[in-house]
């Protein structure tokens, strides 16, 4: 009883440091989705985030509203002159299309994929040293559940990693925790897509020998059933044919600038909404 | 005991008012981790076990909200707290110059445990990392004064002293005088 009283401070500690251990090693050996503690964490945080996340978008709006109102007319016309080039290219992708469709009807080939989207508005961008997470007012009781894929506009945005019943957690593919299989649209060459934090991503394990030019756009390969075959992941920025090493060190720009994500899509794959009915 | 039962809503409206904030200001470049603040805060403040599970509680939530592995700034602020906790015992901290140095020295603890869980956890090769940890600990070592001073004429306010507890009196502490 004596040593308890002296020593019940030190014991505290030691048995708060043993828990926290345990528990960071279980975390780190079963690699699991969110456990009850952060879904309960990310529901209260969902609120307050939501209030903080729509006063400060209204004060910004109204500030980029006045900011934009500056040099308007100018950028119209740069604008009315972009669309009149794109709507021509719009009509040759939209043959190319139509002759895609025709020769997949001929050669009866079928998509791996069957996905819906859920649109989910993003309420907080949360960072720690070295991850970058994204929350957004979407969860499970939309549908949503771990490892789903998230797009905004034509590009790739990461997975879902963890989903309470009103908010879920996406781990954007610039984050340190991110491999995407991807393939260099140009050329085919397969390689893996890993995010460096604010720098981007880089492109691993691509051979010297392989044709890879600043500009070629990097998509999603499909491999591995996360991600369909051909998303918008971004460009290469840079490539390093360094003496040292097997491989090509090649920097990559992400499509989307995480910065100013508001709106993203989650891709839910019917065959998962039919096993959960 | 209420303080107990608040600590957790009041952890989570830190880590997400730090983000928002670091968000608009940095662009998410940088993390504005004024959590981090608190915790040597409490190491000068509070007794050992109330600041013990305060840090533990505010780095659990950290980690639900900011994605790293569960349990890593939990360990992280509990160690950043012990530290705080015993130098504050032996070191009288009356400058704000101190008070931005011992931040940054226990930033830069805090990032040495980081990159060596990543390095150890996940095998990552992580260069560059400076760039991105040297002006957040510098950001963080300037605010701390500011906050410790704030903080000061808050427990002024509500208890006419800075409140210390039982525990401490007698050994080193923060006037916190900037």
């Amino acid at each position: 009883m004596f040593f308890f009283r002296n020593y019940k401070t030190i014991i505290f500690i030691v048995v708060l440091l043993a828990a926290i251990l345990i528990v960071l090693s279980y975390n780190l050996k079963q690699k699991s989705s969110a456990g009850l503690v952060t879904k309960i964490v990310l529901e209260v945080a969902a609120p307050v985030q939501n209030v903080l996340n729509a006063s400060v978008k209204s004060v910004s709006d109204a500030w980029f509203s006045y900011l934009f109102l500056v040099g308007i007319e100018e950028e119209n016309k740069n604008l009315k002159k972009k669309i009149d080039d794109m709507k021509s290219q719009l009509i040759l992708y939209q043959e190319g299309y139509l002759e895609a469709q025709r020769l997949r009807n001929l050669l009866d080939l079928k998509d791996d994929f069957d996905f819906k989207f859920v649109t989910a508005r993003v309420i907080g961008r949360e960072q720690a040293a070295l991850s970058k997470t994204i929350l957004i007012n979407k969860g499970t009781m939309h549908g949503l559940a771990a490892g789903m894929p998230v797009l905004a506009g034509p590009g790739l945005i990461g997975r879902v990693t963890d989903a309470s019943r009103h908010t879920a957690k996406i781990l954007p593919l610039i984050d340190e925790n991110s491999n995407i299989d991807a393939i260099v649209q140009r050329t085919r060459t397969q390689g893996m897509i890993r995010g460096t934090g604010s720098r981007g991503c880089v492109m691993k394990y691509i051979s010297k020998i392989q044709d890879v030019k600043e500009g070629d756009t990097i998509v999603s390969a499909g491999i591995g059933g996360v991600f369909p075959k051909g998303l918008m992941i971004g460009r290469v920025s840079h490539v390093d044919r360094q003496d040292a090493g097997l491989f090509l060190k090649i920097n990559v720009t992400p499509s989307i600038d995480f910065s100013k994500l508001e709106e993203v899509l989650i891709l839910i794959s019917n065959d998962d909404k039919e096993g959960e009915e | 005991m209420i303080y107990y039962l608040l600590w957790p809503f009041l952890s989570i409206l830190l880590i997400v008012l730090q983000n928002t904030v670091a968000d608009i200001i940095f662009s998410g470049r940088l993390v504005l981790e004024i959590s981090l603040v608190v915790v040597i805060y409490a190491g000068f403040r509070f007794n050992l076990i109330k600041g013990a599970i305060s840090a533990f509680i505010l780095g659990l939530v950290f980690d639900c909200i900011a994605g790293s592995a569960l349990g890593l700034f939990a360990l992280i602020y509990v160690i950043v707290f012990l530290f705080s906790f015993f130098m504050s015992a032996r070191l009288v901290i009356e400058k704000s110059y101190f008070i931005a140095l011992f931040t940054l020295i226990c930033t830069f603890l805090e990032e040495f445990i980081v990159i060596l869980f990543y390095n150890l956890a996940y095998g990552f090769e992580l260069h560059n990392t400076l760039v991105v940890f040297l002006p957040q600990a510098l950001i963080i070592s300037l605010l701390a004064p500011v906050f410790f001073y704030l903080m000061h004429r808050v427990e002024v306010f509500f208890h006419g002293e800075p409140a210390q507890s039982a525990e401490r009196t007698g050994t080193g502490r923060i006037p916190a005088e900037a």
